[in-house]
């Protein structure tokens, strides 16, 4: 199926603000799809509904083919979710190893949970793929909490990856990091997008024009408009919601 | 791609939390080896009352575990605690004043454990912080009530005259009323129950455990269902509270519901937290030193738990990993340093 | 008809009477045990034993010639210094650790324990109980109404719209709401937050005194009063909701009721697991109690 992520109409209000009023798109396979808007825009709260932290109120999700909406977050992760947080939410008081470890456990037989962790190679193997891609090797036996901004944001990417997840939800993945940083992270996304769907919220500009391959624009909880990166950015529309009106 | 050997050779290094679960059983063995040369001492010298005195030191020892479980691992501390050591006790009693049969009393407990830590985990996961902890007091605050009230049980009496039992472990058999033997088999299984906790924690099921105490907000996102891990912790700490308590009347012929007033609850807070939240060896130190303080200062003085108290409060604010979390880095420094 | 008339005259108007004069006193303890934790985060589990201070103090002031009416005053006022410094001293240097929630109940928890002691210790562990101040019954419509009780729910009536008064609209009110809400914004607006807190502290545990003061007579003075007490005084709170003074004033007036009119129905062996079992079921329903928080996030 070419489409593995569809949201339809989804909706949900808080007090009677709409955080997000009849959004609907959907994501290709291995491609890009980026969320952009301007700040409260609604598209965090977008990506709670999706993950399954809040209900919506209305609308469906549709994850490879299953309806999964209203799941709860720990079965949108057994359903091929994977999702970063835009405030780094790693296990600070654990080593990167152990945050690793915790999150490709889940690719363990079921066998094997009151088995002994050091005979689990199904998930050590996959945290070695992780160290290499994440360039963590020399990080390992690090508290997360002890890593630098950057490290800990690439951790949340790989984190979030670790089940092999049909699809990855990455919340403003490149927030709060240096230019190079950033420009690293890019580049390493956009080597993911071969192995896994990738739906993204992203502010820098720059970046998303660079890696996206089809670009959301949300704006005050609605979707503005959706397009290649080339038709978004001349839209005049989606220049007024972000400046406003000449 | 490095080769498997590699593989482990690194997460053995890097693994933290299994560098501290070794040193945990290096401070258990020498544990176990005082404990030993104790009752030799003991043995040699004919006493009763300072056997059955540190035997009940290690039966509250695997109470306060249970605590631990709780606090330490997944974050919830619970103040009723005692309900699940007086249950333990009086099923226990209740049973061996039928049939003295060792394995009759403590299957009994391990059942009540499960089917009551079960539906009570039930009603007291739903909440978290103060609330579980206002809860669980609750829960045990109304048990102390009902049994202190129902004139079956023994009410404020308590049941005595439970009998002495022989335990068959098959190479011999302790008789219950032996001090020495009888401290040598409590020994035994509070090891026992360590040994169970600690291989739980180092199992994937055991690392989400660790994982809610260190970002419960994440853990859905690893692909488990915090109630499911929190219910699942909940029901392991009653059952080692419930064996342990089963304990109890074989050793002092009788309960009371004292057993499951807030004070046994707050005895096992207080004796994890001097010991060390989270190490589980520090809950059988800290069981130790409580029963030394309680002995020698309350010999000095009526006041001692004014002083335990304030000991209390020192260990939280100056020292919050308690003793275990002062000696084990140490003893982790000393393993790894062994192993290059 | 008549019967029913003469039950409520005789039987359940004094109980609900005496559920009501408890209620007051129980909602002045958790007034100040829903400030501490709406304005403050910090659990306090030794909130009873500040209860039992207060009641302490009275009894042996009071014994020593104090007046009654003397005491009232003197007592909050003697433990608000008390509260500051363990707010100050103790609380503060925990504060500030990532699981402050469990530090706090366990630090308050051990110093619970240690007053409880202490009191034990100074004053022995039997029950004594101060002469009341006020003797006398009122007739009130065919009920008898002792002058003590009337005057309980009086001042306790009064004191607990003084202090929402205050909270909600006085500047003093509003610069500790907003110290509560964020502590660094007030401290940037000038707000000296780290004497806020301790003075609400200081505040909170001087309701609990003065609840003691009041109770005393009523209830008689022993060492564990302030454990079995603050249990209730959790279980309003919890059942009103943390933060809100409107909860704990609706919550302690209502649960005391159904304490008090369920002992007449059962045996009163099981009004503490009613009560309980009301709580339970806030918490499973309605976590949040029945009204909103205080300035908390």
């Amino acid at each position: 199926m070419s489409t593995v992520l569809e949201v339809q109409g989804l909706s949900v209000a808080f007090g009677g603000i709409r955080a997000v009023d009849g959004v609907s798109f959907s994501a290709k396979r291995h491609a890009i799809t980026t969320v952009i808007g301007p700040n409260g825009a609604g598209k965090s709260t977008l990506f709670n509904l999706i993950s399954g932290l809040i209900r919506p109120h209305n609308g469906q999700v549709t994850l490879d083919g299953v309806d999964r909406t209203g799941a709860s977050p720990h079965l949108m992760q057994r359903a091929g979710l994977g999702r970063s947080f835009q405030i780094t939410n790693l296990f600070f008081e654990l080593t990167v190893l152990e945050n690793l470890r915790l999150a490709a456990q889940r690719l363990e037989n079921v066998s094997r949970f009151l088995l002994p962790v050091k005979s689990s190679k199904e998930a050590f193997r996959r945290v070695d793929e992780l160290v290499e891609r994440f360039q963590l090797g020399s990080k390992l036996g690090e508290l997360a909490g002890a890593l630098s901004h950057g490290e800990q944001r690439r951790l949340e990417i790989a984190v979030a990856l670790a089940a092999k997840p049909s699809i990855l939800l990455l919340d403003e993945p490149t927030q709060g990091m240096s230019h190079a940083d950033t420009a690293d992270s890019a580049e390493l996304i956009k080597s993911l997008a071969k192995d896994v769907t990738i739906l993204l919220i992203e502010h820098d500009i720059g970046v998303v024009m660079d890696i996206s391959d089809h670009i959301v624009v949300m704006h005050q909880g609605r979707k503005l408009t959706e397009g290649a990166p080339s038709v978004v950015r001349n839209d005049p529309a989606v220049k007024s919601a972000y400046f406003g009106d000449a | 791609m490095r080769d498997s050997a590699n593989i482990m050779k690194t997460e053995t290094a890097t693994d933290r939390l299994g560098l501290a679960m070794r040193a945990s059983h290096v401070l258990v063995a020498v544990f176990v080896v005082a404990a030993l040369a104790f009752a030799a001492i003991g043995s040699w010298s004919g006493d009763t009352f300072f056997l059955r005195l540190a035997t009940e030191a290690l039966i509250f020892a695997g109470f306060a575990l249970s605590v631990d479980i709780l606090l330490g691992y997944t974050g919830l501390l619970s103040l009723g605690q005692a309900l699940y050591f007086g249950l333990g006790a009086y099923v226990s009693a209740v049973v061996l004043k039928e049939v003295p049969s060792f394995w009759a009393a403590m299957g009994a407990a391990l059942v009540s454990a499960l089917v009551i830590g079960f539906v009570t985990g039930l009603v007291a996961n739903r909440v978290r912080g103060v609330y579980f902890a206002l809860v669980t007091f609750g829960l045990a605050q109304v048990a102390a009530k009902a049994v202190y009230n129902t004139r079956s049980l023994g009410a404020s009496d308590g049941l005595i005259g439970v009998p002495i039992v022989p335990i068959d472990i098959g190479v011999t058999t302790v008789m219950s009323n032996s001090p020495v033997g009888f401290f040598l088999f409590t020994l035994a299984f509070i090891v026992v129950l360590y040994a169970i906790c600690a291989y739980l924690l180092d199992t994937p099921f055991g690392r989400v455990l660790v994982a809610l105490r260190a970002n419960e907000a994440r853990v859905p996102f690893l692909g488990y269902s915090t109630r499911h891990a929190r219910l699942a912790a909940y029901v392991l700490a009653a059952v080692i509270a419930t064996l342990s308590g089963a304990l109890y009347p074989m050793l002092r012929g009788f309960v009371s519901p004292e057993l499951l007033f807030f004070s046994t609850s707050g005895n096992a807070v207080i004796t994890v937290v001097l010991g060390g939240v989270g190490t589980l060896v520090g809950a059988l130190y800290g069981g130790v030193i409580l029963t030394i303080l309680k002995s020698v200062v309350g010999s000095m003085t009526e006041h001692h738990l004014i002083v335990i108290g304030l000991l209390f409060m020192g260990t939280v604010i100056f020292l919050p990993k308690g003793l275990m979390g002062f000696v084990r880095p140490r003893v982790e420094r000393l393993i790894s340093g062994k192993s290059k | 008809m008549t019967a029913f008339l003469d039950y409520f005259q005789f039987v359940l108007a004094p109980q609900m009477i005496t559920g009501l004069s408890l209620g007051v006193a129980v909602v002045l303890v958790a007034l100040g045990l829903t400030i501490i934790f709406g304005l403050l985060d910090v659990i306090n589990m030794s909130h009873g034993e500040f209860y039992a201070v207060g009641a302490y103090l009275a009894l042996s002031l009071g014994l020593s010639g104090v007046s009654f009416w003397l005491l009232l005053f003197i007592v909050p006022l003697a433990m608000v210094p008390v509260g500051y410094m363990v707010e100050r001293g103790l609380i503060q240097r925990v504060f500030n650790k990532p699981d402050r929630h469990v530090t706090t109940l366990l630090l308050t928890f051990g110093l619970g324990l240690v007053m409880e002691e202490v009191l034990k210790v100074v004053f022995g562990p039997n029950t004594q109980r101060p002469p009341t101040p006020i003797s006398g019954a009122m007739d009130l419509f065919g009920v008898i109404l002792p002058n003590y009780r009337a005057f309980l729910i009086v001042v306790g009536l009064v004191i607990i719209g003084l202090v929402a008064i205050v909270l909600n609209k006085t500047r003093l009110g509003a610069v500790v709401r907003a110290a509560a809400f964020d502590r660094n914004m007030a401290a940037s607006l000038g707000v000296p937050v780290t004497r806020v807190y301790a003075l609400t502290f200081a505040f909170g545990v001087a309701l609990a005194g003065l609840a003691g003061v009041l109770l005393a007579p009523v209830f008689s003075v022993f060492p564990t009063m302030g454990r079995d007490f603050v249990f209730l005084a959790f279980t309003v709170v919890i059942v009103g909701g943390m933060g809100s003074i409107a909860g704990t004033v609706v919550a302690g007036l209502l649960l005391t009721q159904v304490q008090a009119i369920s002992s007449l129905i059962v045996s009163p062996v099981w009004s503490d697991p009613i009560v309980f079992g009301i709580m339970v079921l806030m918490l499973v329903i309605r976590p949040q109690g029945l009204f909103g928080r205080l300035g908390h996030a």
